[in-house]
């Protein structure tokens, strides 16, 4: 630079004197004196004057360039530039960029590390999330290798979940799925941005039916870059949808049942088919039992649907249940006695007192007892008592019969709605709503229990079990 | 008017058998019924009726049950078969055809039209033998 400077001062220091002697030479030529070197001088400071033009005019060049690249890009170094006065410059510009890159690239290595970390933590979570759902999720890419599946998935189709990654999905499934493969590459061709089936499993839980959801995850350019399938077991609403179904269809069918009777007999009353009084009598007689019947089927429908959905009104009450069955027994008796079966009952003298809703736990008692006779044949017996258990705070009420029993396989069923034992059907006529209403008032209204014991040709054992009342209620009350 | 001609009905709700066996002897039907299945075919088979009615849900054995089995005898196959139903879709056209049943009535059913079927049935039967 020094060498420099001392080069541009030399050449300054000449173009001036030359300068100055040609001024000279031009007066002393004026007045005829000639100075023969004059015009050389004068040629030597013209070229002196331009390089230092030009000189100057690059040095703003570079000035400029300098600029636009600190304007540009302030982290990357400049480039060095040919004056020596500006290499100067854009070397000390240069150290104290570097100083500012290594300290932002520091800053920004840290941010990075720190992204990193918390994008690692969300991609642990959102696996743990998947891994977690109980629908089975399987991943695949466009070469139908797996790029995820979670425990689900795994448990479904039989294989280990934490290494399917990169498994062609064939080799972990098809042998047990084949058309769950086909669907996948069905959907992938079609391209379908949602496509749904349902897939039938059979395996150790036993046969069950998955909702299989499938959707096309496309890149950019509309290429189909993987397909996500989400298999939700549809198992229980199936059973569900089928349980509506036969419930829909069962009471259609005891409706139209009673129906068909008032229906039948009032057109062959109008069409004057029965001949005498006594016949018109009889059809009379039946379009009524059958009303009531129609109607006692609709109460009971309607009871147990109130109960069901939790719209039915609960009065609970301290009750003494053996006051409550006696008050029973005195309206079956009659009805007994018609068929000629025996009541026995025993009063407890201790202390059996109930909360309860005293309707409700009557309706019990009264479909308990009539069951008993209506499936008991002449000169049989019913035998009902309540038993109290202080330590538990409990009390049982039985109703034995002799009747017709129930066969083993079909004691199961008994408290299902409009379920009737096949074989005893003729025996005597039921809604099979009766046991269903039992169970739902004491199991749901009132936290009990009911119980069925069976044999066929010997007789049967309905009951039910409730919680005892505080002495303080009792007295409170 | 086919009269003479034995029917048997069979169900389980013995209004309907009742009812059905007065309209059809006021009209010169001889009618045998049954309360199930099992005791039904035991007629068919003993009493050889002209025409069956049977409800569909019976204890024992069903309707559908029933119509099988008298398919299967050398006695009723060809006896012609109405049936009485509470419930819908139970039989398919298919099933309809394939057990040879008549005609399909469903409940709650007309006692007059009950019998213009068994009349046109009969008739038909008559016709082609």
């Amino acid at each position: 630079l020094r060498r420099e400077r001392s080069f541009y001062c030399v050449v300054a220091a000449f173009a001036a004197l030359t300068l100055v002697y040609c001024a000279l030479g031009f007066w002393a030529e004026r007045d005829g004196v000639f100075v023969p070197a004059a015009s050389v001088f004068c040629g030597a400071a013209a070229v002196g004057v331009i390089w230092l033009g030009w000189s100057f005019v690059r040095a703003g060049g570079e000035i400029t360039s300098i600029a636009t690249q600190l304007n540009c890009d302030q982290t990357h170094q400049i480039k060095p530039c040919r004056s020596a006065w500006l290499k100067v410059l854009t070397e000390a510009l240069n150290n104290r960029l570097s100083d500012e890159t290594s300290a932002q690239l520091k800053e920004q290595l840290k941010q990075l590390q720190i992204q990193n970390k918390l994008l690692s933590a969300q991609k642990t979570h959102i696996d743990q999330v998947i891994y977690s759902i109980r629908d089975a999720i399987i991943v695949v890419d466009e070469f139908d290798k797996v790029l995820l599946a979670n425990e689900a998935a795994g448990r479904l189709f039989g294989f280990d979940f934490a290494t399917a990654a990169n498994k062609p999905v064939s080799e972990l499934v098809e042998g047990a799925k084949p058309e769950f493969v086909d669907f996948l590459r069905q959907s992938r061709t079609s391209r379908a941005p949602g496509s749904r089936k349902e897939i039938d499993f059979d395996d150790a839980e036993g046969p069950r039916v998955f909702d299989c959801r499938v959707s096309c995850v496309c890149d950019d350019g509309g290429r189909v870059c993987a397909v996500v399938a989400v298999l939700h077991d549809i198992t229980r609403e199936k059973e569900i949808a089928q349980m509506k179904n036969d419930f829909v269809s069962h009471v259609s069918h005891e409706l139209k049942t009673p129906l068909a009777s008032i229906m039948a007999y009032s057109e062959m009353l109008t069409d004057g088919e029965a001949n005498d009084e006594q016949t018109r009598n009889e059809f009379y007689s039946v379009i009524r039992t059958q009303a009531q019947r129609l109607n006692r089927l609709i109460e009971d429908i309607l009871n147990i649907a109130r109960i069901e959905s939790g719209l039915v009104k609960v009065e609970k009450q301290p009750v003494s249940l053996a006051i409550l069955m006696e008050e029973q027994l005195q309206m079956i008796r009659s009805f007994a006695q018609e068929k000629d079966i025996r009541i026995c009952s025993e009063k407890p003298i201790v202390h059996d007192c109930v909360l309860v809703d005293k309707d409700m736990v009557s309706q019990v008692i009264v479909n308990l007892l009539s069951n008993a006779v209506k499936y008991t044949k002449p000169g049989g017996t019913v035998h009902v008592f309540t038993e109290v258990d202080e330590i538990s705070k409990k009390v049982t009420v039985k109703v034995v019969d002799t009747g017709v029993g129930i066969p083993a396989d079909e004691l199961e069923h008994v408290f299902d709605k409009f379920y009737r034992v096949g074989a005893n059907k003729p025996q005597a006529k039921g809604t099979g709503l009766g046991l269903s209403l039992v169970k739902q008032i004491v199991e749901k209204v009132h936290g009990g229990n009911v119980f069925v014991q069976s044999k066929v040709g010997a007789g049967s054992t309905f009951g039910f079990e409730l919680g005892l009342a505080t002495e303080v209620v009792t007295a409170k009350s | 008017m086919m009269t003479g001609k034995k029917v048997l009905v069979v169900d389980d709700e013995i209004h309907i058998v009742h009812v059905v066996a007065i309209k059809l002897r006021n009209n010169g039907y001889e009618v045998i019924s049954a309360q199930d299945g099992t005791e039904a075919f035991e007629l068919a088979v003993s009493q050889k009726p002209d025409i069956i009615v049977t409800d569909y849900q019976m204890p024992t054995m069903n309707g559908i049950e029933l119509v099988g089995k008298l398919r299967q005898n050398a006695q009723t196959n060809k006896t012609p078969v109405i049936m009485l139903t509470a419930r819908s879709f139970v039989i398919e056209d298919d099933q309809q055809q394939q057990l040879g049943i008549s005609e399909v009535l469903s409940k709650p059913f007309s006692p007059k039209e009950l019998l213009r079927s068994i009349e046109d049935i009969l008739y038909a039967k008559a016709v082609a033998d």
